[in-house]
């Protein structure tokens, strides 16, 4: 263990790297400290929420303590929504800034209701979070990058290169030095990571994905570096050219393929879907009663033998149209997932390719706070949806009366299980792509010869 | 004097050449100018069919509404109308906050709605990695490059020693220095070029106002002389190339990459946003209070309606020359406008004192600065969007309350309370709204909002400039 003592001596004695690693240390901490934050924030609000929206449906409650339908309770009363959280969020926080956590709708059209957006100011979301996700992937390469872009350069440029390569094992001590350079940039982003983990309860097998990712992270960069420091240049054109792909590979690709995935797959169908539902809403008031709810009557063979409707006007009537307003544009709503999801599926396949896309989609999947996991939490809604609809259904369709009883009978919302699975294939495909840069990096510093360091 | 002159453009010619037998400086200039197009192409024809199709949206709303069939005017209010927001033509060379904001915006009755489908939501988290724009070029990539190549420009003098034969010989060293500054200066404007020529096209081809492609292209021009000047000034100090190049590599990541995250979270954290669903609660308990105005009989219209009563001269709703309904719709409107438009203005404070604290940082960070010029001038920042939604917010209320007065003008209070009957005002009513126009912020405005920012530019351009100016004098005695 003599020659560790004597590296780690090599490295305290630079002042540079040590800063680096301190500031990377100190990087890491910040964000995971900063998500772990944002994180309770978003918890207490779920807990600030919940009371106050008792309070509402008691005071709507009182309002009706007794009516001979249930119209205006179904009407009135909303139902909250929430999505919790994940152990894992505080790492990558990811959509949960732009779209809402938090969400109230009552037994009306769920699909006027589903894509209401949350309060957010778009300047602060412009640049993205400062998240754990954003160390690892924008400035953990940097600190790679400086500290071994100039491992071969720096012992030619103070004299000791060809004398350390005229040893017998110089490729050990180039390995040796290379990989005591990444534990330590490993321990910098992992510690506080792996402290954020324990302290807000994150799965086991959750944390050893991340810390593998971040592994790997390092694993990629580092190999890269030491490609590009085993060529015979000075430091400076090492040290632009790792830059270089750096910028290429974590800002510039990732940005041209975000332009080519919107142009190839278009998603305005949201909007197609918000006016023909409008127009099937609204239009069902011209449309003689009877024959929308015969409509709908047909599809929900159910509640066939109740009463026909009278004259005027009847709730039974009025919801009937607007599950028909969300049941007319179920085509349209499937395929406007079906597009986010296509998006979400060619990003991951992308994530094969660039290490940093591909991290950011693991560390996302695991900390539930991804596309799919909004679009999870929207089947939670929809199904609590269906529920508050069948739930008044038995009453409106009944005609039985609907009292401060009842109102404590109504459903209430569960959130779901966060799947939390990484995805494999592209977590392993970042794990690959991080070796065989890695390997290569390796071969290249044992194959270093004193004719090439002239 | 020409003598000066003459050996300043020959050292800047001189430090062209080195620039242009560097295989990577051309190859790194060539590539930005390859992203700034295909950003600029991109950009120009994302935004053109974007305005095509919001466009196209409008027309067919609007198409919709007036196509309404004959109706009581109270459904129209519940009917409502869409507003799509068009794209501003220089959201194509900085689209800002537009990829985060919705654009589909449904208008009704005793509702204030929210924007609807930003991008944001609809993208995988690649959006997050930056959108290829050439303001993101700009911003982020040139400065880049110029750190590149230019953190040798004294640097490597000072390393070979040719600095101290150059001094030697008389030439000044503020010559060296400026000459240097010079071919940094032009290497710049040769990654700017395509940039300016991108905004020269859109404001001659009349698809964008003058005066903010204009401020446009000042802004990025200081914002990379600061950079050129920045770049030089360390290269002047450093003792090697690489620890000039190590220094403005850290400076770039910490103002470039680091800050403009860091400090909208620290903002975000430090000024609270009430979330949409507590805001609805209040909001609606406060509606609640207002009284229904669906109800003409609402105790909470009392007082509204002895007024009316006394103005007519009257005792009775039914003797009113107009529809009660009518009229206490259209009082629940205002009432509750009133109430909705506090809690907006409430929350858009709120994210306006954010953008202060972000903005108070662009001393700092003077990347920043540079976005909030940029944002202002392309009309893509929150300022430009709040001004939508508020004149949305302004025909919605104009729209209802005339719909609210059409039944209060058109439909007899006897008709209209007796649920019996069928009301119907003629479909030529909706057509004779007017369409919805979107009025871009004034000049005056943008310029305004543009002036901090401008001047932290200045300040910083400025002050790096004297810097070097005063250091440039030393140059023979610092860091030899």
């Amino acid at each position: 263990m003599n020659w560790l003592t004597f590296e780690l001596r090599l490295v305290v004695r630079s002042r540079l790297s040590v800063a680096a690693l301190l500031l990377l240390l100190a990087l890491s901490a910040l964000a995971v400290w900063s998500g772990i934050h944002e994180v309770e924030r978003q918890r207490q609000t779920i807990a600030r929420l919940a009371p106050l929206h008792q309070q509402d449906v008691a005071a709507l409650a009182a309002r009706y303590p007794d009516s001979p339908t249930a119209g205006s309770a179904a009407y009135y009363t909303f139902y909250d929504t929430w999505d919790p959280p994940t152990g894992a969020a505080f790492l990558a926080l990811g959509l949960r800034d732009v779209a809402p956590y938090v969400l109230r709708i009552r037994a009306l059209g769920l699909q006027a209701q589903l894509h209401d957006g949350e309060t957010f100011n778009p300047e602060i979301a412009l640049p993205g979070r400062f998240d754990f996700a954003f160390v690892l992937i924008y400035l953990a390469p940097l600190f790679v990058i400086a500290l071994l872009h100039d491992l071969v350069s720096g012992e030619r440029q103070s004299g000791r290169l060809r004398l350390l390569l005229a040893m017998p094992d110089a490729g050990r001590l180039w390995r040796r030095r290379a990989g005591l350079r990444c534990a330590l940039l490993f321990g910098c982003l992992a510690l506080p990571a792996a402290a954020g983990a324990a302290y807000s309860g994150t799965g086991f097998g959750a944390t050893a994905i991340v810390l593998a990712v971040i592994a790997a992270s390092v694993a990629f960069w580092a190999g890269l570096s030491l490609l590009v420091a085993t060529r015979p240049w000075r430091a400076v054109a090492h040290a632009t050219a790792l830059m270089g792909a750096w910028a290429l590979l974590t800002l510039v690709l990732p940005a041209l393929a975000n332009v080519a995935l919107i142009r190839a797959i278009p998603v305005h169908q949201g909007v197609d879907l918000m006016l023909a539902q409008r127009e099937a809403v609204h239009g069902a008031w011209e449309v003689p009663r009877q024959q929308t709810l015969d409509r709908f009557l047909a599809s929900h063979p159910a509640w066939q033998h109740t009463a026909p409707l009278p004259a005027g006007f009847h709730w039974k009537w009025y919801f009937a149209f607007h599950q028909l307003g969300d049941e007319s544009v179920a085509g349209e709503v499937r395929e406007y997932r079906a597009g986010l999801l296509a998006r979400q599926a060619w990003t991951v396949r992308l994530g094969w390719l660039l290490p940093g896309v591909g991290a950011q989609g693991v560390l996302h999947r695991i900390a539930n706070t991804d596309l799919p996991a909004q679009l999870a939490y929207q089947d939670g809604i929809a199904a609590h949806h269906r529920a508050i609809r069948e739930f008044y259904y038995g009453y409106l369709f009944d005609e039985r009366r609907f009292g401060t009883a009842d109102f404590a009978r109504r459903p209430v919302f569960v959130p779901a299980a966060a799947d939390m699975s990484p995805p494999w294939p592209a977590t392993l495909a970042l794990f690959a792509l991080a070796a065989a840069a890695l390997l290569a990096g390796l071969s290249r510093l044992g194959r270093l010869r004193p004719h090439g360091a002239e | 004097m020409s003598a000066v002159h003459g050996i300043v453009a020959r050292i800047a010619r001189e430090e062209w050449r080195a620039l242009f037998r560097d295989r990577a400086a051309v190859a790194g200039v060539l590539l930005l100018t390859v992203l700034m197009l295909v950003a600029a192409l991109t950009a120009y024809e994302h935004q053109r069919n974007a305005a095509a199709e919001r466009a196209r949206y409008q027309a067919h709303a609007n198409g919709e509404f007036e196509g309404q069939p004959d109706r009581h005017p109270h459904r129209m209010v519940h009917y409502g109308h869409f507003l799509f927001r068009p794209a501003n033509p220089l959201a194509a060379f900085d689209p800002g906050i537009d990829g985060f904001t919705g654009h589909t915006l449904f208008l009704e009755g005793h509702r204030q709605n929210s924007a609807n489908f930003g991008d944001v939501r609809q993208t995988s988290l690649l959006l997050r990695f930056g959108q290829l724009t050439p303001a993101f070029v700009l911003q982020v990539l040139a400065p880049l490059l110029l750190v590149f190549f230019g953190h040798a420009a004294v640097a490597r003098e000072r390393e070979s020693g040719t600095l101290r034969v150059l001094l030697a010989q008389g030439v000044g060293s503020r010559q060296i220095v400026l000459g240097k500054l010079l071919a940094l200066a032009g290497f710049a404007g040769l990654a700017l070029l395509p940039a300016l020529a991108a905004l020269a096209w859109l404001a001659a081809g009349g698809h964008a106002p003058w005066q903010p492609a204009l401020l446009l292209a000042a802004g990025y021009t200081g914002w990379l002389l600061l950079w050129t000047t920045g770049v030089v000034l360390v290269s002047m100090l450093a003792r090697r190339g690489r620890d000039a190049l190590l220094l403005l590599l850290t400076c770039w990541t910490v103002l470039a990459i680091l800050l403009p995250r860091w400090v909208p979270a620290m903002a975000n954290g430090a000024v609270a946003l009430p979330t949409r669903f507590e805001d609805a609660i209040h909001v609606q308990r406060e509606y609640l209070a207002l009284g229904d105005s669906h109800n003409p009989d609402d105790p909470k219209f009392v007082a509204f309606r002895d007024g009316l009563l006394k103005k007519y001269g009257v005792a009775r709703v039914e003797d009113l020359p107009v529809n009660f309904k009518g009229l206490v719709g259209m009082e629940g409107e205002r009432r509750s406008t009133e109430l909705f438009n506090r809690y907006a203005g409430e929350a858009f404070d709120r994210q306006e004192r954010q953008g202060e604290i972000i903005d108070a940082f662009g001393w700092i960070s003077p990347a920043l600065a540079l976005r909030r010029l940029s944002m202002a001038a392309a009309g893509t920042d929150l300022a430009s969007y709040r001004g939508f939604l508020e004149q949305g917010e302004h025909y919605r209320y104009t729209l209802i309350q005339g719909l609210n007065r059409l039944q209060a003008e058109r439909l007899a209070y006897a008709d209209d309370t007796n649920p019996a009957r069928e009301n119907r005002v003629s479909r030529e009513h909706w057509q004779r709204f007017p369409a919805f126009r979107y009025r871009p912020p004034p000049l005056d405005d943008t310029l305004r909002r543009a002036a901090p920012a401008g001047a932290i530019l200045a300040f910083w351009l400025a002050g790096l400039g004297t810097l070097a100016w005063l250091l440039a004098g030393r140059l023979g005695r610092i860091a030899r």
